[in-house]
């Protein structure tokens, strides 16, 4: 098996730096599933199996919020190491990113959101001895040693987040080299898996929006979707 | 963004906004977002405190629990600074900072939650999700633009109104009316989430064609009706889209 260790290194940097943004700096929503995946996606050469799967954990995560000290599932792992791992089993497979590929690596990697959850939770306790330690400098009167422990806080979650990316992207390579085995049947099934996880994805959307009345805008949506698709074929003829 | 009657120096104060992006870097349980707050407002404790005692009570006065939404934090690092400058000159009592963000960290803190995590964040996020088949990776591109141009907007006029009017900021974060305008962001991720499982079965039966793919659009829409019932009887969304996934795998390795 040939192993592209460079797009493994790639996936984990991505999926390093896209936690960094989620947690300790700015949030200004790289980390979002629909962005994150789409970048390790393009990183990777799979544009396209970045934004599917990008849109469909988008709508599976969008009403997961961090409210006070509630810790949600971790949304950004879920996106960029299913990516990263779809994306190298595309590589290896040598046909690209499709359908029942996407559906793969969803089932394969479902729990990478409760992982992230529970990595986030141990690292808080990192967090919190560097928090005591801080106030012991303060109390002796280093100042400015006592407030920069705040970026020591970082650098456990690059390194977490590098690697669960990378040992992701190196299943997805392993996994890739044995797809040219399963049977067009089992493939044909996992193809029509996709459109219905995205289905039910939505639903939990459309759930999740915390929207008054969201069951009879979800309909309204999907209606004029409906009629918008109806229109356009009779125009196309 | 700078107001007048700070007499902070601008580059001071931009680099207490730009370390105040910081905020959650060592989030933990017990002080919470306490050493983001510290680290935020050291620059402005140095030149408000040249006597290194006074500057280490202060120092001191904000390593205590703290927590609230990053976003509207910007409006307490303010209001703190604002109330800062006035402890420095001996025109408050200390006491005043710390009752200022105990007053207003849990009512802000659910105001940003309420906006921005439930309702701005799930609307432009549903939206351009529904959008990748004709924009593709466009689609992230806006996504970080329009959530962005809000996000940024707001979160450095909150850091103006914190250090211009202190604790009369409350009145001013009310007249923006973001409850209200949360709620038709609700239903904007709603719609969005109807129009991206409608579109997504039509496109992914048409491939198919046939009956199978009439069978396929009508089978992806009803899992996705009997899904929205299933996750309010709180059954588990993970096991959700593992069901659905052997359902229809199931059908299509069947047919």
């Amino acid at each position: 098996m040939d192993v592209a260790w460079g797009h493994v290194a790639l996936a984990g940097a991505w999926g390093a730096l896209v936690a960094l943004e989620r947690r300790a700096f700015l949030q200004a929503m790289f980390s979002r599933p629909l962005v994150a995946a789409t970048g390790m996606g393009l990183l990777l050469g799979e544009l396209q199996t970045g934004l599917y799967l990008g849109m469909v954990l988008e709508l599976f995560y969008l009403g997961a919020a961090s409210l006070g000290a509630a810790l949600p599932e971790n949304d950004t792992l879920a996106a960029t190491g299913t990516t990263a791992a779809a994306s190298m089993m595309a590589y290896q497979s040598g046909g690209g990113g499709t359908p029942a590929l996407w559906s793969l690596a969803l089932l394969l990697f479902v729990g990478l959101g409760v992982l992230g959850r529970r990595i986030d939770h141990l690292l808080e306790g990192y967090s919190a001895r560097l928090s005591v330690l801080s106030m012991a400098m303060a109390e002796q009167g280093q100042l400015e040693r006592a407030v920069r422990q705040n970026l020591w806080g970082i650098w456990p979650y690059a390194l977490a987040y590098f690697l669960v990316n990378v040992a992701c992207a190196a299943v997805g390579e392993g996994v890739g080299a044995f797809t040219s085995r399963v049977p067009l049947v089992a493939l044909r099934g996992l193809a029509w898996a996709f459109p219905a996880m995205a289905c039910v994805a939505a639903a939990i959307a459309a759930r999740g929006s915390h929207a008054r009345r969201a069951a009879l805008w979800a309909v309204l949506g999907g209606v004029g979707v409906a009629v918008g698709t109806g229109v356009w074929a009779w125009v196309q003829g | 963004m700078i107001p007048p009657g700070t007499h902070l120096p601008r580059p001071v104060l931009l680099r207490v906004f730009f370390r105040s992006l910081f905020l959650q870097a060592s989030w933990n349980p017990k002080g919470m977002q306490n050493l983001g707050l510290a680290y935020a407002l050291y620059p402005a404790l140095e030149v408000l405190y040249p006597d290194p005692e006074k500057r280490g009570e202060a120092v001191q006065r904000h390593l205590t629990f703290f927590n609230t939404h990053p976003y509207v934090a910007a409006a307490i690092v303010g209001g703190v600074l604002y109330h800062e400058e006035r402890i420095s000159k001996g025109e408050e009592d200390p006491s005043r900072v710390n009752d200022f963000k105990r007053a207003l960290m849990g009512p802000l803190a659910a105001l940003g939650d309420g906006f921005f995590w439930l309702s701005l964040k799930p609307a432009v996020g549903a939206f351009c999700a529904a959008l990748v088949p004709w924009l593709g990776a466009w689609a992230a591109v806006l996504f970080l633009v329009l959530y962005n141009l809000v996000h940024f907007t707001f979160r450095a006029r909150l850091f103006g109104m914190g250090l211009r009017l202190g604790d009369r900021l409350v009145e001013a974060v009310a007249r923006a009316h973001l409850p209200s305008r949360g709620a038709r962001l609700r239903a904007v991720a709603a719609a969005s989430a109807g129009a991206s499982a409608t579109y997504l079965a039509f496109e992914f039966g048409s491939q198919q064609g046939g009956l199978g793919g009439w069978l396929l659009a009508g089978g992806c829409l009803a899992l996705g009706a009997l899904s929205y019932v299933l996750v309010a009887r709180k059954v588990p969304p993970a096991a959700l889209m593992i069901l659905a996934a052997v359902l229809a795998g199931l059908l299509g390795a069947w047919l």
